[in-house]
């Protein structure tokens, strides 16, 4: 099972765990991230943030990211979740869950799909900060992070 | 003609452009909104924007077919 969903309403953890939970009686390891919203960004606290997203092609780069986690680990499982709209501080965000046999390839294949959906996936941030509203703008880090999994082939 | 797209930041400096343009690569398009939009030219040089034919990411000299969707994209910011 590979879950992928974009979507403006909040999703439910427990329950996401639970569906890769009961993939299988194989499945002896579940690894999932769940992402926030901060309540800062650069130097000042924000009030709200809107996502934006390229409808159809942000499917499309996720499924790649899915289908490249399939080819590199042996996962039973996994699900994809991403936040559109406006979202308030504390607010979950995004959701990335795998369900393995083994830790090893649930741990790596998780943070793989994470590094590789911050660089990769057609998400674009604005904050509103004080009645002020910015793009948020790329960071060199997650761009270090996402580019180590290429060095590994 | 082509329809074009633009996203993240591009889209605030895109609000006049029109929504599809006579051209024949995205190298074209962005000469073509550069003429008549500096402030937006400017950005669609910047190295980090990349382009997408029809929800593909391609070369700034792809052939573009009639129809084709143009998108310009920002470096992403998701998760």
């Amino acid at each position: 099972m590979n879950s992928l969903r974009i979507q403006a309403e909040d999703f439910d953890l427990a329950a996401e765990y639970q569906s890769l939970r009961q993939l299988s009686s194989a499945v002896g390891a579940v690894v999932t991230f769940t992402g926030l919203v901060r309540d800062f960004e650069g130097q000042g606290s924000i009030d709200s943030l809107s996502l934006q997203h390229y409808p159809g092609m942000t499917e499309k780069l996720l499924q790649e990211i899915v289908d490249q986690a399939n080819s590199r680990w042996n996962l039973l499982g996994t699900c994809v979740i991403h936040r559109v709209g406006k979202l308030l501080p504390c607010d979950q965000i995004v959701f990335v869950g795998v369900a393995s046999q083994h830790r090893a390839d649930a741990f790596e294949a998780a943070q793989f799909m994470m590094d590789y959906l911050k660089t990769q996936a057609t998400f674009w941030k604005k904050v509103d900060q004080d009645g002020q509203q910015h793009w948020v703008e790329s960071k060199d880090s997650d761009q270090a992070a996402s580019q180590r999994w290429a060095n590994d082939d | 003609m082509v329809n074009l797209l633009f996203f993240g930041r591009l889209g605030d400096f895109a609000a006049d452009v029109p929504a599809s343009i006579e051209a024949s690569t995205p190298a074209q398009i962005r000469e073509l909104l550069a003429a008549d939009f500096p402030a937006l030219g400017a950005e669609l040089h910047e190295p980090q924007v990349l382009v997408s034919v029809n929800q593909m990411i391609v070369s700034w000299n792809q052939k573009l077919a009639e129809g084709s969707e143009v998108a310009f994209l920002p470096p992403v910011t998701g998760g």
